[in-house]
């Protein structure tokens, strides 16, 4: 029933890469590139012998990517009596740190509290890195424990920086993206070392060392405006544990230091919504609200119009009423010209 | 709760679901493909395809020919005739791989969100489970982290409700300013983020409804059994839903600025008359919901029309500018800080 290997059939990219993946688990010194194109499924059907091997050569290096990027550990060896010739680097994969190690068990109790985990991740791309970790754990063939009835805790990051973000921690690399500081009117240019992305609050924060200012700073992934890019050359050690912490620790003590006062119209939603979160201020129907940014605060409060006033800080009070006055002048009544969409 | 579609199952999926499949069929002698598909979660022709893939992969071995030896094996009289897979050769992996880091980091940023959450109060379980995961990973889990936020009790009460199939009832102060008592048959309870959900079937209204949790007062469980909801209503998978007799609203926005309103599923009507700007269509049940969003997105958000609908949002900033601009110092001295 095995397959004849003169005979070539289509090979698929998942047997292309499982064959190599295989290949080099089975390597105890490395294979190099010329043993792979020439030898493994799915390279060899293309190889031409003494020919120009150019994209299947690229092929390979998009290959190695991906199955790096899957926390398969593809090792680059150097030659020894050669080192920096390209020629002669092997590739392996050590079986010993591509196994999961032997002592970790999980219980059935386990395996459903991590189902509800990547549950957790229902769109973007760690519901896909989720659901991989899944199908690794099912590898192990442990049942989960009955599942929480009716219980759908979810969390979203819809900002498009935070993938690219993501990836850049990973591969330790600085990027650079144009951030629209909070009371500014044009955003800057920052290049970040990114340490850490954090949720406070409800929302993503971007942790990291600021190359220009030479110190950390946090950034709100929703005022990052356009693409994160990746400095070229400027890479750095991945960031140490507890960077995560360190970032929410920071966030949290901002939280605690900043309080805005403010009173709520008894019986409107403001009244309802805000007095669950905030605490009771000194005066009837006031409520004492803690913030880390101003403008988001301005932001969600102008929301409730009239049913939320604002004694302190002065800050906030100019925030909000700038937002509900440009929101009321910009929607003054159109001059009646007939729409040429109305037209139609 | 657009573009909630899972991604599709792509190369990576494939390939690490046969990495994941052989250690699974290593340790069980006999299995069928159903049960295979059950345990992954896959359907039965996704099982089938990757075990005619494995029985037909190995390594290029000695003579780099892919020869019998070199391959997997199973016993093929079995798969094709009984649908059961026994594998008979193995070669180069018998484990389950590693977590990528990125893997690792998601579900512990999954725990980290579960353990502020009553249901999951063990927070020692919680730790354990974060430290196995990541010396299961390759490489260090990428900096991830999720903050601890007090969870509403309203959270639990509903909780222990949805379990015991009893009703719950509770003030409800709907977006147009409506304060009303409702019981529910509490069915779910979601969350976004911050922001949790309850979905359920309401007797006031005898129909699914959502409600927000901060919007509830005087929440309270009752004895009464839940009606059984399991015939005929479906709950729909996304929270909101629209209705026949919604209301459609033009606004402009910069194109960027779509995302912020997704819940609403914005359709995109052409560009504006202004640089920069795009026009787009969102349905709304009344224009009170409307005007708490568009104040909330001052200068990013503009109604366009219908006109009452532009008129309710102005009236509404207004009102609230006037606060200030008017009776600022008029305000009672009571409520002023110390």
């Amino acid at each position: 029933m095995s397959p004849t290997p003169e005979q070539p059939h289509p090979v698929t990219v998942e047997e292309r890469l499982f064959s190599l993946v295989l290949a080099l688990i089975a390597t105890q010194i490395g294979l190099t590139k010329a043993d792979i194109l020439s030898t493994v499924q799915g390279y060899r059907q293309r190889f031409r012998v003494g020919g120009d091997n150019a994209s299947l050569e690229r092929q390979f290096e998009r290959d190695k990517d991906d199955i790096r990027e899957l926390g398969i550990p593809l090792e680059t060896i150097e030659s020894q009596g050669d080192p920096g010739s390209n020629h002669h680097l092997r590739y392996r994969i050590p079986k010993g740190l591509y196994d999961l190690p032997a002592d970790i068990a999980f219980s059935p109790d386990e395996i459903m509290l991590l189902k509800l985990a990547a549950a957790v991740w229902r769109e973007g791309s760690l519901s896909a890195e989720s659901r991989r970790a899944l199908t690794k754990l099912n590898s192990l063939g442990i049942d989960s424990s009955d599942p929480v009835i009716g219980y759908a805790p979810s969390l979203r990051a819809r900002e498009a920086s935070f993938e690219p973000l993501g990836k850049a921690m990973d591969r330790g690399q600085v990027v650079a993206f144009l951030y629209l500081k909070p009371g500014e009117s044009a955003p800057r240019r920052r290049v970040i070392a990114p340490l850490a992305v954090v949720l406070h609050e409800g929302r993503w924060h971007l942790y990291g060392a600021d190359q220009d200012a030479g110190a950390n700073r946090t950034f709100l992934l929703a005022r990052i405006v356009g693409p994160v890019v990746t400095v070229p050359g400027r890479t750095i050690a991945p960031a140490e544990d507890g960077q995560g912490e360190r970032a929410l620790a920071e966030l949290d003590a901002l939280w605690q230091a900043q309080v805005a006062l403010i009173t709520v119209e008894p019986g409107s939603d403001a009244a309802v919504r805000l007095s669950k979160r905030g605490e009771p201020g000194p005066a009837e129907d006031s409520v004492e609200l803690h913030y880390t940014d101003v403008n988001i605060l301005a932001d969600e409060l102008a929301g409730y119009g009239p049913e939320v006033y604002v004694f302190s800080p002065p800050t906030l009070i100019d925030a909000v009423l700038d937002r509900l006055r440009r929101v009321r002048d910009s929607h003054a009544p159109l001059p009646e010209t007939p729409r040429p969409e109305a037209a139609r | 709760m657009t573009a909630a579609k899972a991604a599709a199952f792509g190369a990576s999926d494939k390939l690490t679901f046969l990495l994941s499949l052989v250690p699974y069929l290593m340790d069980h002698d006999r299995v069928s493909v159903t049960a295979v598909a059950d345990h992954f979660g896959v359907t039965p022709e996704r099982v089938r395809d990757a075990v005619n893939l494995i029985a037909m992969s190995g390594v290029p071995g000695e003579t780099r020919q892919y020869l019998h030896g070199d391959l997997f094996d199973i016993q093929w009289d079995e798969f094709e005739t009984n649908d059961n897979i026994v594998l008979t050769h193995l070669v180069a992996i018998d484990d389950s791989p590693r977590f990528s880091a990125r893997e690792a980091a998601a579900l512990i940023a999954g725990l980290q969100y579960l353990s502020a959450l009553p249901e999951n109060g063990d927070r020692d379980a919680i730790a354990t489970l974060m430290a196995k995961l990541t010396r299961s990973s390759t490489g260090a889990p990428s900096q991830l982290a999720v903050s601890r936020t007090d969870a509403d009790v309203a959270i639990s009460v509903i909780q222990a409700a949805v379990r015991a199939g009893t009703q719950v009832e509770f003030d409800y102060l709907n977006a147009r300013g409506t304060d009303e008592h409702r019981c529910v048959d509490p069915l779910r309870i979601e969350s976004v983020d911050s922001d949790w959900y309850l979905r359920g079937w309401c007797h006031l209204r005898e129909a699914m409804r959502t409600f927000r949790l901060d919007r509830m007062s005087n929440l309270r469980s009752t004895d009464v059994p839940a009606d059984s909801h399991d015939d005929g209503v479906i709950l729909p998978d996304t929270l909101f839903q629209g209705s026949a007799d919604d209301l459609t609203v033009t606004i402009e926005l910069p194109a960027a600025a779509l995302e912020l309103l997704a819940d609403y599923a914005p359709v995109p009507h052409g560009p504006a008359a202004a640089e920069g700007l795009s026009r787009a269509e969102v349905r709304v049940s009344h224009f009170h919901g409307l005007k708490r969003l568009v104040s909330g997105l001052a200068g990013v958000v503009t109604v366009l029309d219908p006109g009452p609908a532009r008129q309710t949002v102005a009236d509404w900033a207004a009102a609230g500018a006037a606060r200030y601009e008017s009776a600022a110092h008029s305000e009672p001295a009571a409520g002023a800080p110390h």
